[in-house]
């Protein structure tokens, strides 16, 4: 831990930061393009050169200073001023003037540390170097070589993490370019990443050109319900319209990573996927007649030929409620995992980040239902169903029928979820979910981090979080659950699920927080195929 | 007294192959040296004072014992690394060396991996130098039939091959990290410093680059001694080293003298002085990359790395003497040298990057007479902004032109453009002309 002097303040640091890290930790920016915590050093861009002090000799970049004792580096003085605002010229020089149609402008380190740190009048009455534009280099993102930096991020990207190596630097001097060999084309599934990490404009998301203008997005932060992993996302979105979701910082769980599927998903919210409204026997009624008539159904028969299976798809708030229906109102129902991923999940998985347990929450859906005891998992299910012996059949998200490739086999179905599925085809009432950008909530990923969501927008049509629904279908019964709130939710099955003690919202803050792995150990159960890549998260980086 | 110790047989017919060598005195260090315990040929050279002919003029010994000991290295090998990428403009001495008599050049690369433990040797060649591979190759093949080379040297038990590699013909790849990028197969792009190649350089292992005509220094060293070769030189630059001159001289030539050497001597006796009737207008004296001299500091300078230091602000460099008499348009020399510049930066920092070109398109203008006083205030800031803070040398070697033509020969640039008199000497780095 040494000790380093930054400004003239003192400041203990981790061993091994560089510069730029613990300047951070005193709220000191030092401007960079090319530094990125998540790839290895490049010091191109020039851009955090300071002053030193003492402990070396300057000036020099602090992306390439690690901290050590009784260094003292300045970044408040005219040099580094100076230094600053003559990067920003050389940067600028060949740099094209088309923020007005650039997809970057507003999230453009160019743009930001002009304002901050150039403000000069032009010098330049030289024409500037042509070069590409509007480049075609794979399916998600397009190349525009006159916008670039030259900072290598996208490179090292390609080299060090996905380790396909597709994009190189081509020629010299002014002339150097950002580019991809002829007939190649980006072959990895974090190619939105290269929009994410480019300082500039330079690469940018096809999805995303020319959509909308950044600074009219509300940033909200929340977990993709794409896979077991369970990245951290901010959910960009204004008047209701989710427009796109970036990956956010999370070094436990994704860096600063997310792939091209789960970053795809949000155009699902609005999707004609979705179900808007509640129904009983196909024709839409209001949410709370179709909880009456759920109350009807599983009231109808025998108490223990009804079937109660947990979501995997759905919020762990989501599943403690439908735990304590079953414990306070089906105490004789059998309960269920239903494992598998629903029909038409993307196959795709690697060893960076996508799992091939396409399900946000398989492990609190076990963790949950584990309470009670006595879960049956799928082949139980589909013995029971076929058997005969579960006439009534309540399911929370996850596309049952669809995993089992069968039909109701004559049970009658209640189905709270989100999407057009065969269980919802064949459910006699629907209660319709709202996506995961549309409540406050939580997941637990595979590795046990239980990571909040948070609403980023309105549900869509009549549809309501999962947890709310339950707690009506409770109320109807005569028991209902409290869940006045997400929090409250959580709060209650903090108290009553083990695993999940002393957590709160707050304590599982912007990051997650794991859930102790005595609680995880029987639950670990998703069958792993083949690896079809060999991508993993390089740690060493 | 003319010395003659990298040159001694530069004039013998055949030289280059190894039986004609050895009867004029190739190959005898070598077993000199193996009998030695390797610290103690660094411990020579060392004492010698030697120091680096490539340009920077470091140390040789001093380097060698960066190598981090054997106990620290974690099992990695250590490499030692020939530069004979020879790409400075004005500077053409390697190739004369190498071509003349490649056995003294690879005698002290096979001295010098003995000394700094490493079993391999590569020769990194620039690209235009195929033809001198081609003679190095036959000279390790000779020297490896001798036994000189290869496994069990000379029954002393050291195990060293030496490579030859060919650049694709970068200027760039002249500096020593950008020639290990190069060496290992990549783009030739320098690398971050520190860490520093004696510590991981090459593959990430300790890496000794050192330039030829240092290694032909050490094979002499190891033979004569340590204070045979302080006898030549002055005390902080002792021995001798070879000057590339060219320009507007009667002999443009290779010639090796002593350091220390009067550098008018070395214009008008070496060189044959100016053609008939010019007069000496600048010198630039250790490669295109350093800052010119005025006649003035010309007559005050000895060839040596201090005094040229110094009296000038220049520096010896790698000893490439470009003369220029009173006919040189400096504002063409100076277009035509970041003409060079900017082809040849390579692009990876932003300064240079986008500066040097920038530079150019400037200067092109003031060639041409389309450009203000106000474009010479630019040039000068935009060599400030380069010089210092790139990633290596370049940055500085292309900006130290522009800094010193303008500071020292301001007239010739105020008087190609348009006046707006809101330029003055100060802000070009000059000194105003009453005063110079």
């Amino acid at each position: 831990m040494p000790t380093v002097k930054i400004n003239g303040q003192e400041v203990v640091v981790p061993d091994g930061v560089n510069m730029i890290e613990a300047a951070a930790q005193l709220g000191v920016e030092i401007p960079h393009y090319c530094y990125h915590p998540h790839l290895s050093i490049a010091g191109n861009c020039r851009m955090c050169l300071v002053d030193i002090e003492a402990g070396g000799r300057g000036p020099d970049i602090a992306c390439n200073m690690k901290a050590r004792d009784g260094l003292a580096i300045r970044t408040d003085t005219a040099q580094v001023k100076q230094m600053r605002k003559s990067v920003m010229e050389f940067l600028l020089a060949n740099h094209p003037l088309d923020c007005p149609i650039c997809d970057q402008a507003g999230e453009c380190r160019l743009q930001d540390y002009y304002m901050d740190y150039g403000q000069y009048e032009s010098r330049l009455v030289d024409a500037k170097v042509a070069k590409p534009k509007r480049q075609d280099i794979g399916d998600h993102i397009v190349l525009d070589s006159e916008r670039c930096v030259a900072c290598s991020r996208c490179v090292r990207f390609g080299d060090e993490v996905t380790k396909t190596g597709e994009l190189r630097l081509f020629n010299r001097t002014d002339h150097t370019e950002i580019g991809i060999f002829p007939g190649e084309r980006l072959k990895h599934q974090y190619q939105g990443v290269l929009a994410d990490i480019c300082p500039v404009g330079a690469l940018t998301n096809k999805d995303f050109r020319f959509a909308k203008r950044v600074w009219y997005l509300k940033e909200t932060e929340s977990v993709c319900n794409g896979c077991a992993t369970g990245c951290n996302i901010f959910v960009c979105h204004e008047n209701g319209g989710v427009f796109r979701y970036l990956p956010r910082r999370n070094d436990a769980v994704n860096k600063s990573w997310m792939c091209d599927v789960g970053r795809a998903d949000y155009a699902e919210v609005n999707s004609t996927r979705r179900m808007a409204r509640a129904q009983v026997g196909g024709k839409p009624v209001t949410v709370d007649a179709a909880v009456q008539a759920a109350l009807n159904l599983l009231r109808s028969g025998d108490p223990a030929q009804v079937a109660v299976v947990f979501g995997a798809q759905a919020t762990n708030e989501a599943n403690f409620g439908l735990l304590r229906i079953v414990q306070d109102l089906l105490p004789r129902a059998s309960i269920y995992i239903c494992e598998g991923n629903n029909p038409g999940a993307s196959a795709y998985h690697d060893q960076l980040l996508v799992s091939p347990d396409k399900n946000p929450n398989s492990v609190g859906a076990r963790v949950i239902a584990a309470t009670k005891g006595d879960v049956g998992s799928r082949s139980d299910l589909i013995a029971g169903l076929k058997g005969g012996s579960i006439k009534v059949l309540l399911v929370l998200e996850d596309d049952v029928l669809g995993r089992l490739k069968l039909d109701s086999q004559g049970a009658r179905i209640v189905y709270v979820g989100a999407w057009r599925n065969d269980t919802a085809a064949a459910a006699e009432v629907v209660l319709p979910a709202a996506h995961s950008v549309e409540q406050d909530g939580s997941f637990t990923n595979a590795d046990g981090r239980a990571q909040r969501l948070r609403r980023s927008v309105l549900p869509l049509g009549d549809s309501l979080p999962a947890w709310q629904l339950l707690d009506k279908l409770a109320a109807a019964m005569g028991r209902p659950l409290g869940f006045s709130m997400g929090a409250v939710a959580f709060k209650r099955l903090a108290e009553g699920v083990p695993a999940f003690a002393g957590l709160s919202y707050q304590s599982l803050g912007g990051g997650g927080a794991a859930l102790p792995k005595s609680a995880l150990s029987d639950s670990e159960t998703f069958p792993t195929e083949a690896v079809t890549t060999q991508m993993r998260l390089n740690a060493s980086v | 007294m003319e010395p003659r110790i990298l040159t001694a047989r530069w004039n013998v017919p055949d030289v280059h192959n190894i039986d004609t060598a050895m009867r004029h005195g190739a190959w005898r260090a070598l077993p000199m040296a193996l009998k030695r315990a390797p610290a103690d040929v660094t411990n020579e050279v060392k004492n010698s004072g030697l120091r680096g002919r490539g340009g920077a003029g470091f140390p040789t010994g001093m380097k060698w014992t960066f190598v981090p000991p054997v106990e620290k290295r974690g099992g990695k090998p250590v490499y030692l690394v020939c530069n004979a990428d020879e790409s400075e403009p004005g500077t053409f001495k390697d190739r004369y060396l190498m071509w003349k008599d490649p056995h003294m050049f690879v005698e002290g690369c096979v001295i010098s991996a003995y000394a700094t433990g490493a079993e391999r040797v590569y020769i990194y060649l620039r690209g235009e130098f195929a033809f001198i591979q081609r003679r190095v190759d036959a000279a390790i093949a000779q020297a490896r039939a001798k036994g000189f080379i290869g496994k069990n040297i000379l029954g002393s038990g050291a195990n060293i091959e030496v490579y030859t590699h060919l650049g694709a013909g970068a200027y760039i790849c002249g500096e020593e990290t950008a020639l290990l990028s190069s060496l290992e197969g990549g783009r030739g792009q320098p690398k971050l410093k520190p860490p520093f190649p004696a510590v991981e350089g090459a593959w990430r292992c300790p890496t000794i680059v050192n330039n030829v005509e240092t290694m032909a220094a050490v094979t002499w060293i190891l033979e004569h001694g340590a204070a045979e070769y302080r006898k030549f030189g002055t005390e902080k630059s002792p021995g001798t080293k070879l000057f590339s001159c060219s320009g507007h001289i009667r002999k443009p030539g290779v010639y090796e003298v002593a350091l220390g050497y009067p550098m008018t001597s070395l214009i008008e006796n070496e060189c044959g002085g100016l053609y008939p009737g010019r007069t000496l207008k600048a010198v630039i004296p250790g490669g295109s990359s350093v800052p010119i001299m005025t006649p003035e500091e010309v007559s005050k300078s000895t060839m040596d790395y201090e005094s040229i230091n110094t009296v000038a602000g220049s520096y010896l460099g790698s000893g490439g003497l470009i003369v220029m008499d009173d006919t040189t348009d400096l504002v063409d020399s100076l277009t035509n040298l970041l003409r060079f510049y900017a082809h040849e930066s390579c692009g990876q920092c932003t300064p240079c990057r986008e500066g040097c070109g920038w530079m150019f398109k400037v200067l092109q203008r003031v060639k041409s007479g389309e450009a203000t006083d106000l474009d010479l205030a630019t040039l000068k800031d935009l060599a400030d902004n380069i010089f210092g803070r790139t990633i290596c040398f370049f940055g500085p070697s292309a900006a130290m032109p522009v800094q010193s033509f303008l500071k020292k020969f301001p007239d010739e640039f105020f008087g190609r453009v348009h006046r707006t008199g809101q330029v003055s000497y100060a802000n070009i780095g000059a000194a105003a002309p009453a005063a110079r």
